[in-house]
């Protein structure tokens, strides 16, 4: 019946690889289902791993662009902000005599700038709404420190009359974000009445001049930004003319490290910090967030191997019978783990991509969601690293999965399936 | 009954050197572990089961053997152990000269993948793959090519009746015609030996008679060794071993 052996190839082992990749591949194309699912499976590992680790890159590469954004070389601090509970405006601003250092500093020849800035909660009303407690900035008015998209800002510069009270004319002049005007139902032209206090709120009506996002992208909440002076009036700070922080722009050929070196033996009581600095101190802070976001990654990756292994399991498990057959017809422990290999290296390479892929698209809607929701977008940033890594770690699952796995199939034992 | 027990271990086993000689089994027993009673138990021995009980056989090249018997009568264990796919718990196997025994796990699929095609009573063939494909299947471990591969594997299936079929996938194909890819599938390395479980067992009448012709046609060139309970193969078959409780009953 049959005409004898038929002879090997010239290359015996290249064209049992061949055969075998061939025999993989049918196999992926006949159980669709089953291969669509599992590329599902790891695209969404390599989609948790790009998109967390793109998160932790965008949020310190923000910080960073904001820094350098915010043009200022040198950060001074009088401490921690804290909480004041007893004291008017919830917190306790730490730079004491902000007007006079800020005097004092831009007399230096090394400093070209100084801006002194301090945060307090205020209590908002409008004409159509109650009081609504509000983060209150006060800020100095020139030299572009809030950038204005609708309306006139500021008309006057930054005034301080010290010894315990403000007694010359104020402004009356309030610059709100988008958020504020949403929120108290006002535009440019309209009234809101400001204060520490609910009393002094009543007293002291202040006309919008305009919107901002500034401070509410830097804040995340919505803000009303007054001049410094003003706000230190309507939370009864004038005396102590309290500041939270002061940012310096050196002179050209100034050193910031150098600059802020020398200021720092000046003033002994304050925290000085150049820029670089200030973004570490301020990672620092948020270190039990940075773990938390570490160890998410390490997580999606460890949820990423075990899904793709769980995946090629499954995947070989359904194979078993075919795997038993073919090693009863005398098919090779090699030329089996090869036929898995391949199939488990077209599944991470596909999932991989995809993952890859769709990570921009999820990218820019988290991205977009999180400008909606917190005032700034650029959250998650995708650099080529992070979707290298994603890639690798997809390619890298499942050959070690298959690695694993196929030492299970080489050691298949006919009978038990057949 | 032709032979009686004690007439067929009287038997003379062939030598294992005659070249005419493809399988032989010498007082072959094998024993399967039942377990423990529970799955708390500790130590004493598993309880067993003897499913072969010192069988001794000899089948020639040329020879197109039928082994009958009863459901549980160690049919398919004596065939798992000819086709090299499981190996005695006592006594020798021996295939085309070679004793099963001695070999490991990865010799054994070696002797399988150059002397022995196995059919299955379900075929098994890879539902992936085409008739042609499938049958090719035995012929990519010894790193034939590509071409020669499709060659040969078009060649039998045009031996058993489906060369207009060799592109259809399994399940485009009906049982008869699956068993005869399976068929052409185990002889597709022209093996010494055709091991065939049950190869007739879900097919109808006449289209087991057509499967049991290719089978018979095959027997000339080789040793062929049947399990079956279907009396159209034991009419057919140039001898008929029966078993019984794991021994050979009778030998004609």
């Amino acid at each position: 019946m049959t005409d004898g052996e038929p002879t090997p190839a010239r290359f015996p082992r290249l064209a049992r690889a061949r055969a075998a990749t061939g025999i993989a591949l049918s196999q992926l194309s006949h159980a669709r289902g089953r291969t669509v699912l599992t590329v599902l499976g790891i695209t969404l590992a390599v989609l948790a791993a790009t998109l967390l680790a793109g998160t932790g890159i965008g949020v310190i590469e923000t910080g960073q662009q904001k820094f350098d954004a915010a043009g200022r070389d040198v950060w001074i601090t009088g401490g921690p902000v804290r909480f004041s509970p007893t004291g008017v405006g919830g917190f306790e601003n730490t730079i004491v005599g902000a007007h006079e250092l800020d005097t004092e500093l831009e007399t230096r020849e090394d400093v070209r700038a100084s801006v002194p800035m301090a945060f307090q909660t205020v209590y908002v009303k409008s004409n159509e709404t109650d009081y609504q407690t509000l983060v209150g900035v006060g800020s100095p008015t020139s030299g572009g420190a809030v950038h204005i998209t609708n309306g006139s800002g500021f008309s006057t510069d930054d005034v301080h009359y010290a010894n315990g009270n403000y007694s010359g004319p104020m402004s009356h002049e309030v610059v709100i974000d988008q958020r504020t005007a949403d929120m108290m139902n006002v535009s440019v032209g309209d009234s809101l009445s400001i204060g520490g206090t609910t009393g002094i709120a009543r007293q002291n009506e202040f006309t919008v001049v305009g919107i901002s996002p500034t401070f509410s992208r830097f804040l995340g909440s919505p803000s009303v930004v007054l001049q410094l002076s003003e706000l230190q009036e309507v939370t009864g700070t004038t005396g102590t003319d309290k500041a939270t922080l002061m940012t310096l722009t050196v002179a050209d050929d100034a050193d910031p490290q150098a600059v802020a070196a020398d200021l720092e033996s000046e003033y002994p009581s304050y925290d000085i910090r150049t820029n670089e600095e200030q973004l570490k101190e301020i990672l620092r802070d948020q270190a039990v967030l940075m773990a938390a976001g570490g160890s998410l990654v390490f997580l999606a990756l460890l949820a990423g191997l075990a899904l793709t292994v769980n995946i090629l399991l499954s995947h070989v498990y359904h194979q078993q019978r075919e795997f038993a057959a073919l090693k009863a017809l005398g098919t090779s422990s090699s030329t089996l783990s090869l036929t898995l290999v391949v199939q488990a290296l077209v599944l991470g390479t596909v999932g991989g991509a995809l993952g890859v892929a769709l990570s921009f698209p999820a990218a820019r809607g988290l991205n977009e969601l999180a400008e909606l929701v917190v005032g700034f977008g650029d959250v998650v940033v995708l650099p080529q690293t992070v979707l290298a890594g994603g890639f690798a770690i997809a390619f890298l699952m499942s050959l070690l999965s298959s690695l694993a796995v196929s030492r299970r199939i080489a050691k298949i034992r006919p009978l038990e399936h057949l | 009954m032709a032979d009686s027990v004690s007439e067929q271990r009287s038997r003379p086993a062939a030598d294992a050197a005659d070249p005419a000689t493809a399988l032989r089994c010498e007082r072959v027993a094998r024993e399967y572990s039942r377990g423990r009673d529970s799955l708390f138990s500790r130590g004493g021995d598993a309880p067993t089961v003897r499913a072969l009980d010192g069988v001794s056989l000899s089948i020639a090249t040329g020879e197109f053997v039928a082994i009958a018997g009863p459901s549980g009568s160690g049919k398919s264990t004596l065939l798992h152990l000819l086709a090299a796919l499981d190996t005695p718990t006592t006594g020798d196997v021996t295939v085309a000269g070679t004793d099963v025994r001695s070999l490991s796990s990865r010799q054994r699929t070696t002797l399988r993948r150059d002397t022995i095609g196995i059919v299955f009573q379900h075929f098994h063939l890879l539902p992936a793959l085409s008739a042609r494909g499938n049958v090719a299947l035995p012929l990519i471990e010894r790193g034939v090519s590509k071409r020669d591969r499709r060659a040969r594997a078009d060649e039998l299936l045009e031996q058993v009746g489906l060369g207009d079929r060799a592109g259809h996938k399994p399940g485009e194909l009906s049982g008869g015609e699956q068993q005869r890819v399976a068929i052409a599938r185990a002889l597709v390395s022209d093996p010494a030996v055709l091991i065939a479980d049950e190869p007739t067992g879900e097919l109808d009448t006449e289209t087991g008679q057509r499967v049991l012709d290719y089978i018979e046609q095959t027997a000339s060139e080789r040793a062929v060794v049947v399990a079956t309970h279907d009396d159209h193969v034991i009419d057919r078959a140039d001898r008929v071993i029966r078993l019984r409780d794991g021994i050979v009953v009778s030998d004609a």
